[in-house]
């Protein structure tokens, strides 16, 4: 009696969302027709693509542990950014703009333009660039980004349920791509797609970042909601086939579990190597749940999360790049 | 799928003869189709009944208990494939592999005093090394069965990593009373194993070329007196790996055939960090692997712990007001909900503040915040009463209270609530910004 294995098969499929448009080379991810990672039956024109982050200012709170491989690039971020690309593989870049926060500084727009422009000369890959996080300055800085550097398909960090408008029209003006977020929270995630759809975006051009815990702080809830995306995705939601980022770095390298040294905590065992294995678990049990773009940290997760994908996706990789 | 009553009842004799306490066999199969009575009531049910409700009734995949006493560990038992359809209910068995190939008996018996005694606390549940993967040692049978001994004298489970039939009989024979999980080399004949394991009434690991040898290979097993197996499928990287344990588990649950409803074993050798994410993640019900430490193992839990989480019922704490530091009455006093990753990460950062404050966590039903605060449970009404019960208001002499900032929206209805003079300030959205709070806001209000 052999095993009649069937394959899965859907109504619907994931978005097909291409980052980086002008002088970037451009990257598409989406256009799955299956669950996450379901290679031996569903087929996955693009696979999961990974991202390193840079800084405007150098980062007042980061570990020496992800310092040490930015050494002397920490507030440089058009070095990083070739740093990241050139030699640790980054698929693409994160500019984040701590920096432009008015508890950070409080960079100006025109600042941070600067910066974003130090970036796109200094690499090709496509570019996600932060804002400060909600609130006011949020929409100045990145409109300004978005309208100075119209055309590159920007990665717009992001808009949410309450504040949409304003990056919805410039993603639009000067065709960019726009993060919706929301709060672990599926309603919440096709509430902001649909908010995005009635101002007239394509959802071609829109992510869903659906706000990542890290492991061991939340990770279950990130992973079950995306989960739930996907499937509603597959079963023909028009409203939450974006494809899914997931902003790991920042909530790994911060939890008592990476900070705490191997001499506190001698059970817990090499610190350095602890906080990569945290970076990676959180960053692959989030693609093994849908994340398409992953943002990380530390190189050697990069590194890491790379080979594992390099393998996966070895078989018919030709078209996976465009 | 699970047999409805009236299918239960076409299969029934229908003689009625009420010798199951039941009037009549249209009764007797509502309570067989509900699981409130076993089909050994009914005298004359027929052997082709019975293994056809029999295994209607059996969940898809079998529970394996391994070990003895408290230690013991039960695996398999799962019936969905994502967690949020219910809940995986027995989590990974996180095995460490000894080689006494590489060490001498002294060596072990350390490890095995260090590995017994480990215990790491975390929201509520103790880390353990789960149970210890002995492989066979070449050529000394009576150090099989003493090292065997040796893990189980310390209350662990024992898999035996075998090669050989003839030295794990010799453990088997040592040990048979503890449960021991019977694990072949891959690629051996395993027809000996399976009489060793139906012998002693012991689970077994059945391994196979792929999934469909895998299957039959446990269907025959079955068929030799085994009733307890762990399957591991062929896994020489981490997307066949994915491949076989999703598609074992959904077989399973699709009760496509009788041979995959059983646990997975998987093993892993050193570095095979990614492996081990997969198995946590993706189904593996006993992971053995070589050489880790501290710096693998603790993510290695704390996905397990994530992962197995019932999403139905989040971590919660109890509510109190917990002192961060030595807080005097003109201390800050701040408020968050008793979900146990908010209070996690709250009293985290403000630790890392320096500055004495107390945290009155408040019954929320464990929620988040926002969650909290939009399903009625965080209100300006609710928190004030919470905060008087509490006995939080009674410890400082400011009256001053420190909301989270997502929810600054209560503010005026707690304030109100709280009434006395009582002012609410909202503190930072994220509790990183804590710091900054501190230095920002409260002190110089303080001092001004």
């Amino acid at each position: 009696m052999s095993l009649k294995l069937q394959p899965k098969k859907w109504p619907g499929k994931i978005r097909e969302v291409t980052l980086g448009a002008g002088n970037r080379q451009p990257r598409t991810v989406g256009g799955g027709n299956g669950l996450p990672l379901h290679t031996f039956e569903a087929d996955f024109p693009h696979r999961p693509v990974l991202a390193l982050e840079v800084t405007d200012i150098n980062p007042p709170r980061w570990l020496d542990i992800v310092r040490e491989p930015w050494e002397g690039l920490l507030g440089k971020p058009a070095d990083a950014a070739r740093k990241a690309a050139e030699q640790y593989g980054a698929d693409l870049i994160m500019l984040n703009l701590m920096g432009t926060h008015p508890d950070r500084g409080g960079r100006s727009p025109d600042q941070a333009a600067i910066d974003v422009e130090a970036v796109l000369d200094a690499v090709r890959v496509p570019l996600i660039v932060k804002g400060p996080g909600a609130g006011a300055k949020q929409n100045d800085v990145l409109a300004r980004v978005a309208e100075k550097y119209h055309g590159e398909g920007l990665v717009l960090h992001s808009a949410c349920q309450e504040d949409y408008k304003t990056l919805a029209a410039v993603t639009v003006a000067y065709g960019h791509v726009l993060v919706s977020e929301s709060p672990i929270d599926l309603n919440i995630a096709k509430q902001v797609d649909i908010l995005l759809s009635d101002v007239n975006i394509n959802l071609d051009r829109v992510l869903i970042d659906p706000l990542t815990g890290g492991l061991g702080y939340g990770l279950e809830y990130t992973y079950s909601v995306m989960e739930r995306i996907r499937l509603a995705a597959l079963g023909g939601d028009q409203m939450l086939n974006s494809p899914m980022i997931c902003l790991v770095g920042e909530e790994v390298w911060k939890v008592k579990e990476v900070k705490v040294s191997e001499r506190q905590e001698p059970r817990w065992g090499d610190q350095e190597t602890r906080g990569i294995n945290w970076e990676v678990a959180t960053a692959w049990s989030l693609i093994e749940a849908g994340a398409e773009v992953v943002v990380l940290r530390h190189p050697d997760s990069l590194a890491r999360v790379r080979k594992i994908l390099d393998a996966w996706f070895a078989e018919g990789a030709s078209n996976n790049t465009r | 799928m699970a047999l409805t009553g009236l299918q239960i009842f076409k299969l029934l004799p229908g003689t009625n003869c009420r010798d199951c306490g039941y009037t009549t066999c249209l009764a007797f199969a509502m309570k067989l189709a509900a699981g409130q009575v076993s089909l050994d009531k009914c005298p004359t049910a027929s052997e082709d009944i019975k293994a056809t409700l029999g295994a209607a009734s059996a969940p898809p995949i079998r529970g394996v208990t391994i070990g003895k006493g408290e230690r013991a560990i039960t695996v398999g038992e799962e019936t969905v494939y994502f967690r949020h359809d219910k809940t995986f209910v027995r989590p990974t068995g996180l095995f460490r592999m000894i080689d006494p190939n590489r060490l001498s008996d002294g060596e072990i018996e350390k490890h095995l005093d260090d590995w017994a005694t480990i215990g790491i606390e975390r929201a509520g549940e103790l880390f353990r090394v789960d149970g210890i993967a002995m492989i066979e040692p070449a050529g000394s049978r009576e150090r099989y069965a003493r090292l065997a001994e040796a893990i189980s004298r310390r209350g662990m489970p024992v898999a035996l990593m075998a090669s050989t039939i003839d030295g794990v009989r010799s453990a088997v024979e040592k040990i048979k009373d503890q449960r021991p999980l019977i694990v072949p080399s891959p690629g051996v004949d395993q027809s000996p194993f399976v009489a060793l394991a139906a012998e002693f009434k012991l689970p077994l690991v059945i391994t196979g070329k792929d999934l469909d040898d895998v299957a039959a290979t446990a269907v025959d097993a079955a068929k030799h007196g085994v009733t307890d197996m762990l399957l591991e499928p062929p896994a020489k990287d981490a997307r066949e790996l994915h491949q076989n344990l999703s598609r074992l588990r959904r077989g399973a649950l699709d009760r496509i055939h009788p041979g995959l409803g059983y646990p997975i074993f998987l093993r892993v050798a050193a570095g095979e960090f990614d492996k081990v994410v997969i198995g946590i993640t993706k189904f593996a019900s006993l992971v053995a692997m070589e050489n880790a430490a501290g710096e693998a193992w603790l993510p290695y839990w704390t996905l397990r712990q994530n992962i197995y989480t019932d999403p139905q019922k989040p971590l919660q704490i109890d509510p109190s007001v917990h002192s961060i530091g030595e807080p005097d009455e003109n201390a800050p006093l701040l408020v968050t909900t008793n979900f146990s990753l908010t209070y996690f990460i709250v009293s985290t950062e403000l630790d890392g503040t320096g500055v004495p404050s107390r945290l009155a966590v408040v019954d929320a039903e464990g929620m988040s915040v926002l969650t909290a605060w939009s399903a009625g449970k965080f209100s300006g009404e609710k928190v004030a009463k919470e905060l008087r019960r509490l006995g939080a208001t009674e410890h400082v002499k400011h009256k001053t209270v420190i909301i989270p900032g997502y929810v600054s929206v209560i503010s005026g209805e707690l304030e109100d609530a709280l009434g006395d003079g009582w002012r609410v300030l909202t503190g930072p959205q994220e509790a990183s910004d804590l710091n900054a709070f501190f230095r920002d806001v409260w002190q110089p209000m303080m001092n001004g």
